[in-house]
């Protein structure tokens, strides 16, 4: 690896620290960098602990850690997983939404927020039917001659067929649960506290570290089916795998934090432009890249006017013509 | 490594493929040669293990490789496909290296001996200097022997390679001929190939199967077995046989 290249890794790798030290930095609240370094080890050091206001430490410790946190670990999440889908598939136009994730969550959201109401967690229903959708795709694709053209149509169907539920519910859902399931839908992090983390921190960790793990694999799980199991690939099992792991991390991070778009789709491109095709090297700095970027937008999201600009919106704004620039520029690594 | 096949039988919609009894010897080089549609690729891939085959009807040194997991037959036979169709544009060193799979866990990236092995198969195909080289920039000859490296990688005793000349200059049709003659004599290894140039075949091959209508209709060494009549009940049409210098040529 040239010495540019590998500069270039490192420094990828230690950004999103970097970012999220900046970003704790950030907020509608001034506090100044000593004040946070302190707010920051007074657990460690208790003398510290009684000097400080008690307003500073709650914003420290119960809005922005947990906000950021999230922020890393769904940005790692949505990136690594289309990664991983992109060369399962064969396609860098592949997103980690490809598979029905998002309209089976977004539909049960809506379910939640209608028939539910407030008291429950939104979260819960949008995990367990974002899974149901990608359940029901394997199910309808299994059957085919040509698995991964029909699981992509499958996708494209089960999505087709959840949206029209979801728009069914919108129809009947009053006007409250209806602008919070907007909200919701636009992908926003506002609401993160230590419940959402504490649920969906262990999975992403987990899935993400599991893709993370499985890297160099996805080189020859980018060759044909063929050709990967003459290679020695368990091809079912391996597929399997991958899929079960994508949908997981994806589903806890649309769960917690509503559909952002594109960073999927974006990411994992942008760091095969910087760094070459291998998956040894785009799988982790897609994490790290993914997790980069989030932060950064919901810095922007929440500083930008003195009232929160849900994330989600901020992504696909700046996501999509940055993608258009990029298409021009991708001969050179994928066809 | 020594290759059995009894009583294999495909079939796909209309087609079968019958192959009675065929053994190929170890450090020797298969040819199979007959028509389109005779069933020539059906029965590399039935080999190759990307078919699936009947239980006992092919044999790699006495195991039953319909009983073998990917991995397992991985390390003992590698196929070459004629074609590769890449979505990424891997680096010839990191295509070559794939051929490593069988040898690891889920988990492990290839070890420096693994990336020893993949220089070591580049070397052997004569395209060490292209080790750095995005694929997509190779020609379809270069692209071709890469194919090959990428399964020299995989450290096998059998070869299996896919019509591997066709669509290639007389030179890189040469090139890949001798190291595949070169991988039988110096390696040892069992080299088996299907192949639509007959001269190609009557030059390098130690034995030359004939396969039309899904069937075998001769076997053995070219010398004994090429005549004029059997090819034009392969081809179904007339063939003349020309020796000249020493070496069979074949005219239409």
């Amino acid at each position: 690896m040239p010495g540019r290249k590998k500069g270039l890794t490192i420094f990828l790798l230690i950004l999103p620290f970097l970012v999220f030290l900046f970003s704790l930095y950030i907020g509608t609240t001034p506090i100044s960098p000593s004040l946070l370094f302190k707010t920051l080890l007074s657990p460690l050091v208790s003398s510290w602990k009684a000097s400080l206001p008690e307003s500073v430490y709650d914003i420290v410790f119960a809005i922005r850690l947990p906000r950021l946190l999230l922020a890393l670990a769904v940005g790692a999440a949505l990136s690594v997983s289309g990664a991983a889908l992109q060369a399962l598939f064969k396609n860098p136009l592949v997103n980690e939404y490809i598979l029905g994730i998002s309209s089976g969550a977004a539909f049960g959201a809506a379910l939640s927020f209608v028939v539910l109401g407030s008291r429950v967690p939104p979260q819960i229903l949008a995990f367990v039917f974002a899974v149901l959708a990608v359940g029901l795709v394997l199910l309808i694709a299994r059957r085919s001659d040509s698995p991964i053209v029909s699981i992509l149509l499958t996708g494209v169907i089960v999505s087709a067929f959840f949206s029209a539920l979801l728009s069914l519910v919108e129809y009947f859902a009053s006007p409250y649960s209806l602008q919070a399931l907007f909200f919701w839908l636009m992908g926003n992090l506002w609401k993160a506290g230590w419940t959402d983390l504490a649920i969906s921190l262990p999975i992403i960790g987990a899935g993400v570290a599991v893709l993370v793990l499985m890297r160099w694999r996805f080189n020859v799980l980018s060759m044909s089916d063929e050709e990967a199991r003459s290679l020695g690939v368990r091809i079912r099992r391996e597929k399997l795998i991958v899929l079960a792991t994508a949908t997981l991390i994806t589903a806890a991070a649309t769960a917690v934090a509503g559909i952002i778009g594109w960073i999927g789709l974006i990411v994992p491109h942008l760091v095969r432009m910087i760094v070459g095709v291998d998956n040894r090297r785009v799988l982790p700095l897609s994490a790290a890249l993914g997790a980069t970027v989030l932060l950064i937008a919901d810095d922007i999201a929440r500083s930008l006017a003195s009232f929160e600009v849900p994330v989600g919106i901020f992504t696909s704004i700046i996501g999509i013509p940055l993608f258009i620039i990029l298409l021009r520029r991708a001969a050179k690594v994928w066809r | 490594m020594s290759l059995l096949v009894r009583d294999l039988a495909f079939r796909y919609r209309d087609f079968e493929l019958r192959i009675p009894d065929l053994a190929l010897e170890s450090a020797g080089l298969t040819a199979i040669v007959g028509p389109n549609g005779a069933g020539k690729t059906t029965f590399l891939k039935c080999l190759g293990g990307l078919l699936p085959v009947p239980r006992g009807a092919v044999r790699l040194d006495g195991r039953d490789l319909a009983a073998l997991n990917e991995p397992e037959r991985a390390r003992l036979l590698a196929f070459v496909p004629q074609e590769h169709s890449a979505s990424f544009n891997y680096t010839v060193l990191d295509f070559v290296l794939m051929g490593r799979t069988a040898y690891l866990p889920l988990f492990a990236p290839p070890s420096a001996e693994d990336v020893r092995i993949a220089e070591e198969a580049l070397v052997f195909v004569g395209c060490a200097a292209f080790a750095a080289r995005p694929h997509f920039q190779l020609s379809s000859g270069e692209r071709r022997l890469i194919l090959i490296a990428r399964a020299l990688a995989q450290r096998t005793g059998v070869l299996i390679l896919d019509e591997p000349t066709t669509f290639l200059d007389p030179r890189h049709e040469t090139e890949v001929m001798e190291i595949a003659r070169k991988l039988a004599v110096e390696e040892r290894k069992t080299v088996l190939m299907t192949l639509h140039n007959l001269d190609m075949a009557v030059r390098y091959a130690d034995t030359m199967v004939f396969m039309k209508q899904g069937g075998l209709v001769a076997h053995g060494r070219p010398g004994e077995i090429l005549t004029e009549e059997l090819l034009a009940r392969v081809y179904d049409i007339p063939m003349r046989l020309l020796e000249f210098e020493g070496r069979t040529f074949i005219l239409r």
